[in-house]
C-alpha cells in the first residue's frame, strides 16, 4: 500500500488558491537545474511581502526525478513568478559543491586540479578521481556533469607541503618591493615557468575539456600564452622580447645579481614587465562577464584565485592572477574592490586601528563542530593529522545535506562578516563569533570554507605578499581605468603605476582612502587624493646591519654621513595635530604601525610642553627608552618590556620613559619625506624643546675618522645603547624601506656577525644528564615571508644557564604540538623530539653564517639548493615584543651571508697583497 | 486588520517551544484561511512549516493577507505573560508595525495586553510539493520523544530504518551502540497509542540527532506523530493538531558515511 501524504504549500496566498510549484530541466545540455517557480499574488497582497519574494520547490533540491517530471505548463503561466536558475549538481546532496552556473569555467578549473607531478594543494576536488559519485549523479538523473561532483575528503591542502620551486624564488621581490625589482625578479623565474608549464599542460587541457563551454578563464589563458609567447619554452624555445630563456647557470647568476642589487633601484624596464605587459594584452573582454553586478562579486572569485595563487610560487604568475581578478571586479562591480583588497591582505581595517582577526584554534574548532554537527574531538584529531584547519573545515562540510542551498557568499559580505567577527566584544562575544562563523561555514561551498578558516586564523598562507597585492591593484587600475592615458610603453606604465601605488600607500597606509581614490581619480593624481595625514602611521624607515666600522666607511666612501646612538627601546612614531574642533591630539605608533597611545599616557601628557611655540602639527620619529631619572641614565630594553602594554594610567607607571627623537616627517602641514636628513633635523630642532629625562635629541656626531667612529661607538655602548645608526645626510626618508642610507652598527660586531637574529623556536630535544627533565637544545627558524614558511637556521644548545634553560623549557612546554606545522621547513636529518607552535621569538647572536646541507634558511637564495645556517648561536634575550612574522627574514639572512663573504674576500685580498 | 482569538492560549506557547530552538526569527503569513509560518534554520538543514486554520480560532478575521516578521525568542518572552489557562487574542493593524497580544484568564479576572514590534525579515517562500513517501510511520509522540532523548545521550546521529516489521532507530557513540525498534501495534484501545507502519519500500536514512531532539519539543501538541521517509528526500516529522492544523518539520538527511567512504 502506498502511503501518500499531501504536503501543501504553505504560503499564505496559496491557501486560497493553491498553485503547484515546480521545477524542471530547462534543457539537457544546459546542465543547469532550473527551478521555475511561479506564484500568482493574491489580490491586495504583498503590501508587506518583500518584493524579492521567491518561491522554490523543496523537492528540486533533493533532485528527485519525480520533481523533474512534475515540471508542468503552469510554470510558464506565472505572471509574477521569476525563473530562478538553481545551482547545478543538486547542491543539497553535496553541500560542498559550488554550482554557480554563471561561473562555469572557473568551477571546472577549480575541480580539476593538476594531474601533473605537483600534488594538489587546493581545497578542490579531482573530478576524474571520483567516477563513482559521478555515475551515481547520473543515475539519479541530475547534475550529470563533472561540476556536480562535490569537493570531498581527498582534499589535500597546505601549500607548505608542496615541493617548492626547485630553483627557489625571487625572494628579493618580497622585500625590495619596488615594482621594477618585483617584476625583474619574477623575470628570472620565467625560465622555470616555461618548464613547469609542460607539467601543467595536460591539466590545462583537461580543464578546457572539462568546461563545457569553450571559455577558458583569463588566468588560464594567460598561463598558456606565457608558454606561447616564449618567455621561455621548455628546452629553450623562441626567446621573447627580453632575454628570457636562460640556462640554469645563467638563472643562478641572475638571481645573485638581483639579490645584490635589490636596494630598490629599478634598472630600466625589465624583460619581465614587458612579458607582463604582453600577458595583460591577452586579457579579453569576454573573460569577465561572470556575475550579477547587483548582487556583488561572489567570494568564490577570490577563493579560486587564492587557490591558483597557492599553486604557484612564481611572483609574475601570482601578480597576473590577482591583477586579472581585480580587473574583473573593477569591470563588474568596482565597489567590491576595496573589500577584495582587504580580503587579499587578510585584514579588516587599516593596521593602525588594531582590529584583527586571528582567532584561536579552539574557537574555530568549536565553530566548525557546531556548524557541521561533528564532534569537537573528531575535528581536533583531524586537525592534528592534517595540520590545516582549512582542510578539516572543507571535508567536514560534507556530511550534512541542506534543504536549500544558501545564497553564495559575496566578497563584500565576507568582509563585513569578518569585520563583525573582529569587532565582537563583551561577555557573549565568543558565542556571537561562533555563530557568525557557523553561518559562514554553512553558506560556504567548495574551497571557500578552507579560506574562511585560514582568514580567521589570520594567515592565508598562499604566498601572497602585500606588495604583490599593491602591484596587482596598480596594474588592474591602470589597465581598466587608465589604459589609454600616459606615455611610454605599457610595460613602463605598469612599472610606474606599481611604484606610484606603493609609494602612496606607504604614506597613506589605508586602503579605505587609496582604493576609492584609485577608482575615482586614477593613478595620475593619486598622491593628491590619498595624501599623508597626521594620525595615520607611516611604516618607519629601517636600517641595514653592517659588520663593522670599516664596512660603513666603505659604503659611505663618497658621501657625507652622521652617526647617532642606537637606543635600545621601542620605536615610537609620534603624531601631534589638531583635530577639526581645534583640540590637540597625540597618537603614538609602534614600529609595526600599531597604536601604542594607550601604552604611553605619560608621553602623551608630556608632548604639549615639549613642543615649541607655533607647532600645530608634527610627526616625529623617536625611540622610547626606559630611563632612570635619579641616576640620569638609560635602562636596558628588558626594563621597558616590563611596562604594561595597554590602557596604562599615568599614576601606575613604574618605568619612566625618555623619548629620543631623531627624525621629523611632517611639520605644520608640510611633508618632509623628500627633504634630506639635514633639512629634517633642522625642522626637528625647531619643533622640540629638549628636556633632560623627558625628551631629548638622539646623540649624534659627524666624522670620517675610523678611530673617532670607534670611539663614538664605544661611548654609545657605554651609555647603554645598542650601538650606532649611521645615516647619509642627504638621504630622503624612505618609509618601510630597509635602506642602504641607514646602517646599523651594533656593539657586538666584533664578536662575529654584525647583527643579531630574531628566530622562532619550533622544536626541541629532551635534555640529558644534568638537563634531564627539561629541554637540552632547541631548533630555531627564521621567517620567509614570500613562502610564508619558517625555515630552520640552527640548533641551539649552549649559551644559557641551567636556570634560564629551565625557564625556557617551562615556557615552551605550553607550545608543544603533535606534529610540525605544514609551513615548517626543516632538514630530514634533524628532527627534534618535540615540535612547538610558532609563538615565541628569541634574539640570538652568532659567530658566522655558512651554507648548510641540513638547514633550510633562505634555501635556494644564496645557494641554488642549500640553505644557510649560523654557527655558535647564543641566546641574547626573549623578544616578547615580536611575533614570529617579525623574525629575521630569509632575505636578511641571505644578505648577511653575502656581506660576510664579501668582507672575507676583501680581507683575503688584503692579506694577499700584504 | 487581523484579529484572532484562541481559547487555549497556551497552544501558542507550546508551538513556540518547538520553534524557537530551530529558528530565531520568522515571518508569520496571515491570510483569510489561517495563520502559517515557514522557516528554515540558519544552516538550511531543517525547515519548519506551521499551519493554524482560521476556523480553529474562536474568532478569526483577516481582511487581507500579510506577512509579519517576529523574533521568536522575543515572542516566547512575551508569551510568558500568559497564564496556562488564559485565552489569547492576537491583533495587528495593517497600518502599524506592531502586534498586540491580549491574555485573559478564564475567570475573566485578569487582563494582560502586550505590544510587540514587528520586524522586516527577508525570507523566501518555499513551495513544498506533494510527496509520495516510501514509508510512513505513526507512533505515540511521547514514545518518539523518549527514544530520541535516550539515543541523544549515546550518539550524535540517528539512523532510521523502516521495514515491514517496524521502525528502528540506531545510534552509536563512545559509549557504544543502541538500536530501538518499535513494531507495528494496533492492539491498544486508544488509536493514539497505536504504532502503524505504511510501507511502500524499505528505507534507511541517517540524520543529525540534535534536530530530532528539537522536533520532539512539540510532543505536547499531539498524542500521535508521524514520520515520513523516502530515499533521498528530507524526512517529514508531523504533529497534527486535529482540526486546528499541524506543525511539520523537514530535515535533510546526512550523507551516508559509507557512501562517502566508497568514493574516497
Amino acid at each position: 500500500m502506498r502511503g501518500r501524504v499531501r504536503v501543501s504549500c504553505l504560503v499564505s496566498a496559496l491557501l486560497a488558491a493553491p498553485r503547484q510549484s515546480l521545477c524542471r530541466w530547462r534543457s539537457a545540455c544546459d546542465r543547469r537545474l532550473t527551478a521555475a517557480a511561479s506564484r500568482i499574488p493574491p489580490p491586495g497582497s504583498a503590501s508587506r511581502l518583500p518584493p524579492a519574494m521567491k518561491q522554490r520547490s523543496i523537492a528540486s533540491f533533493f533532485g528527485s526525478p519525480v520533481v523533474g517530471a512534475r515540471g508542468g505548463p503552469s510554470s510558464s503561466g506565472g505572471d509574477g513568478g521569476r525563473v530562478k536558475a538553481l545551482e547545478p549538481g543538486a547542491a543539497p546532496k553535496r553541500p560542498g559543491d559550488e554550482p554557480k552556473p554563471t561561473s562555469k569555467p572557473q568551477a571546472a578549473q577549480a575541480r580539476s586540479p593538476p594531474k601533473g607531478k605537483r600534488p594538489s594543494q587546493d581545497y578542490g576536488v579531482d573530478a576524474p578521481r571520483k567516477p563513482k559519485r559521478l555515475r551515481k549523479a547520473k543515475g539519479q538523473g541530475k547534475a550529470a556533469q563533472p561540476e556536480g561532483v562535490a569537493a570531498e575528503e581527498d582534499v589535500i591542502d597546505s601549500q607548505m607541503e608542496s615541493p617548492r620551486n626547485e630553483e627557489g624564488r625571487g625572494q628579493a621581490a618580497s622585500v625590495a618591493d619596488v615594482a621594477g625589482a618585483c617584476l625583474a625578479d619574477s623575470g628570472k623565474e620565467d625560465g622555470s615557468q616555461g618548464a613547469d608549464h609542460s607539467d601543467t599542460e595536460s591539466d590545462a587541457d583537461s580543464r578546457t575539456s572539462a568546461s563545457s563551454e569553450s571559455e577558458v578563464s583569463a588566468e588560464n589563458l594567460g598561463g598558456r600564452k606565457a608558454g606561447k609567447n616564449g618567455i621561455a619554452e621548455p628546452g629553450g624555445g623562441t626567446p621573447g622580447k627580453g632575454k628570457a630563456t636562460r640556462s640554469p647557470a645563467a638563472k643562478k647568476r641572475g638571481k645573485k645579481k638581483a639579490a645584490q642589487s635589490k636596494a630598490g633601484k629599478v634598472e630600466g624596464v625589465g624583460a619581465a614587465s614587458e612579458a607582463a605587459a604582453a600577458l595583460y594584452s591577452e586579457f579579453k573582454e569576454e573573460d569577465y562577464e561572470d556575475w550579477d553586478a547587483a548582487k556583488g562579486a561572489p567570494y568564490k572569485v577570490l577563493t579560486d584565485t587564492f587557490q591558483k595563487i597557492g599553486n604557484t610560487t612564481k611572483r609574475l604568475e601570482i601578480t597576473l592572477l590577482l591583477t586579472n581578478t581585480f580587473r574583473r571586479i573593477i569591470k563588474r562591480s568596482a565597489g567590491d574592490l576595496l573589500p577584495a583588497v582587504y580580503l587579499c591582505v587578510n585584514r579588516v581595517a587599516p593596521a593602525h586601528e588594531g582590529l584583527e582577526l586571528g582567532l584561536g584554534d579552539a574557537t574555530l574548532i568549536k565553530a566548525i563542530a557546531q556548524a557541521t554537527g561533528k564532534k569537537e574531538a573528531l575535528i581536533k584529531s583531524q586537525y592534528e593529522e592534517s595540520g590545516d584547519l582549512g582542510t578539516v573545515a572543507v571535508s567536514a562540510r560534507h556530511t550534512q545535506r541542506v534543504l536549500f542551498p544558501l545564497p553564495p557568499l559575496t566578497i563584500s559580505g565576507m568582509f563585513q562578516a569578518f569585520k563583525a567577527i573582529a569587532m565582537a566584544q563583551g561577555s557573549k562575544s565568543q558565542d556571537q563569533k561562533k555563530q557568525m562563523i557557523g553561518k559562514l561555514f554553512v553558506s560556504s561551498k567548495g574551497n571557500e570554507a578552507g579560506y574562511i578558516v585560514r582568514s580567521l586564523q589570520g594567515k592565508l598562507r598562499i604566498g601572497l605578499a602585500e606588495q604583490t597585492v599593491l602591484t596587482s591593484l596598480a596594474h588592474a587600475v591602470l589597465l581598466e581605468r587608465d589604459s589609454t592615458s600616459g606615455k611610454g610603453s605599457l610595460a613602463e606604465r605598469l612599472e610606474k603605476a606599481a611604484q606610484t601605488v606603493k609609494q602612496v600607500y606607504s604614506l597613506c597606509p589605508t586602503y579605505n582612502v587609496v582604493v576609492p581614490a584609485l577608482l575615482e581619480h586614477g593613478l595620475d593624481d593619486l598622491s593628491k587624493h590619498a595624501p599623508f595625514s597626521p594620525g595615520m602611521p607611516v611604516r618607519p624607515m629601517l636600517a641595514k646591519p653592517t659588520s663593522g666600522v670599516s664596512e660603513v666607511l666603505d659604503k659611505f666612501s663618497d658621501c657625507a654621513f652622521t652617526c647617532e646612538y642606537k637606543y635600545d627601546g621601542e620605536r615610537a612614531q609620534i603624531h601631534v595635530w589638531h583635530d577639526d574642533a581645534g583640540k590637540q591630539k597625540v597618537q603614538i605608533y609602534s614600529r609595526n604601525a600599531e597604536n601604542n597611545t594607550s601604552k604611553y599616557p605619560d608621553l602623551v601628557a608630556r608632548m604639549a610642553s615639549c613642543l615649541k611655540e607655533g607647532v600645530k602639527s608634527a610627526v616625529l620619529d623617536c625611540e622610547a627608552v626606559a630611563y632612570d631619572i635619579q641616576q640620569k641614565r638609560i635602562l636596558p630594553f628588558q626594563v621597558l618590556s616590563t611596562r604594561a602594554r595597554k590602557d596604562v594610567t599615568v599614576t601606575d607607571i613604574k618605568v619612566q620613559v625618555c623619548l629620543f627623537c631623531f627624525d621629523c616627517l611632517y611639520f605644520n602641514g608640510r611633508l618632509l619625506f623628500q627633504e634630506p636628513l639635514t633639512g629634517r633635523r633642522q625642522v626637528l630642532n625647531s619643533v622640540i624643546k629638549e628636556k633632560e629625562g623627558e625628551i631629548q635629541f638622539a646623540k649624534a656626531m659627524v666624522s670620517r675618522e675610523v678611530e673617532e667612529l670607534e670611539g663614538f661607538l664605544n661611548d654609545a655602548v657605554a651609555a647603554g645603547t645598542e650601538g650606532l645608526i649611521v645615516k647619509t645626510l642627504d638621504a630622503t626618508y624612505e618609509p618601510s624601506q630597509r635602506s642602504l642610507n641607514w646602517l646599523k652598527l651594533k656593539k657586538d660586531y666584533l664578536e662575529g656577525c654584525g647583527d643579531t637574529f630574531d628566530v622562532v623556536p619550533i622544536g626541541a630535544w629532551h635534555g640529558k644528564g644534568k638537563r634531564k627533565g627539561g629541554y637540552g637544545s632547541f631548533l630555531l627558524a627564521i621567517y620567509n615571508p614570500g613562502l610564508e614558511e619558517l625555515q630552520t637556521i640552527c640548533k641551539i644548545g649552549t649559551g644559557f644557564s641551567e636556570e634560564q634553560l629551565k625557564e625556557l623549557s617551562d615556557q615552551m612546554r605550553g607550545y608543544v604540538i603533535g606534529k610540525p606545522k605544514k609551513y615548517y621547513s626543516y632538514g630530514e636529518t634533524l628532527i627534534p623530539d618535540v615540535w612547538f607552535d610558532a609563538k615565541a621569538v628569541w634574539e640570538i647572536k652568532a659567530a658566522d653564517l655558512s651554507i648548510s646541507p641540513v638547514h633550510q634558511a633562505a634555501r635556494g637564495m644564496a645557494d641554488p639548493s642549500k640553505g644557510i645556517s649560523i654557527r655558535f648561536p647564543r641566546l641574547v634575550r626573549v623578544r616578547d615584543d615580536k611575533a614570529p612574522e617579525d623574525a629575521t627574514t630569509a632575505e636578511q639572512v641571505t644578505e648577511m651571508y653575502q656581506q660576510q663573504t664579501l668582507v672575507q674576500a676583501k680581507k683575503k685580498s688584503r692579506r694577499d697583497m700584504d | 486588520m487581523f484579529e484572532a482569538k484562541l481559547i487555549q492560549g497556551n497552544l501558542i506557547k507550546k508551538i513556540m517551544e518547538g520553534l524557537k530552538d530551530l529558528v530565531t526569527e520568522a515571518n508569520f503569513d496571515l491570510s483569510p484561511g489561517g495563520v502559517s509560518l515557514q522557516a528554515m534554520d540558519s544552516s538550511h538543514v531543517a525547515l519548519v512549516a506551521l499551519m493554524l486554520r482560521g476556523d480553529a480560532f474562536e474568532n478569526y478575521r483577516c481582511d487581507r493577507p500579510r506577512s509579519i516578521g517576529m523574533n521568536l525568542v522575543n515572542l516566547s518572552k512575551v508569551l510568558k505573560c500568559a497564564g496556562n489557562d488564559d485565552t489569547m487574542t492576537l491583533k495587528a493593524d495593517d497600518t502599524q508595525n506592531n502586534i498586540t497580544l491580549v491574555f485573559e484568564s478564564q475567570a475573566e479576572d485578569k487582563y494582560a495586553e502586550v505590544q510587540m514590534e514587528l520586524m522586516d525579515i527577508d525570507s523566501e517562500h518555499l513551495g513544498i510539493p506533494d510527496n509520495t513517501y516510501d514509508a510512513i510511520v505513526k507512533m505515540p509522540s511521547a514514545q518518539f520523544s523518549q527514544i530520541v532523548k535516550d539515543l541523544s545521550s549515546i550518539g550524535d546521529t540517528v539512523t532510521v530504518s523502516v521495514t515491514k516489521d517496524g521502525i528502528t532507530f540506531s545510534t552509536s557513540g563512545d559509549v557504544g551502540t543502541a538500536h530501538i525498534t518499535c513494531k507495528q501495534n494496533t492492539s491498544m484501545e486508544k488509536e493514539a497509542d497505536h504504532t502503524t507502519v505504511n510501507l511502500e519500500h524499505p528505507v534507511t536514512l541517517t540524520f543529525a540527532l540534535r534536530y530530532f531532539v528539537t522536533f520532539a519539543k512539540s510532543t505536547s501538541l499531539s498524542h500521535q506523530m508521524s514520520i515520513s521517509l523516502s530515499k533521498e528526500l528530507p524526512v517529514m516529522v508531523e504533529y497534527a493538531m486535529g482540526d486546528m492544523g499541524h506543525i511539520r518539520f523537514y530535515l535533510a538527511p546526512k550523507i551516508d558515511d559509507e557512501e562517502s567512504m566508497d568514493d574516497s
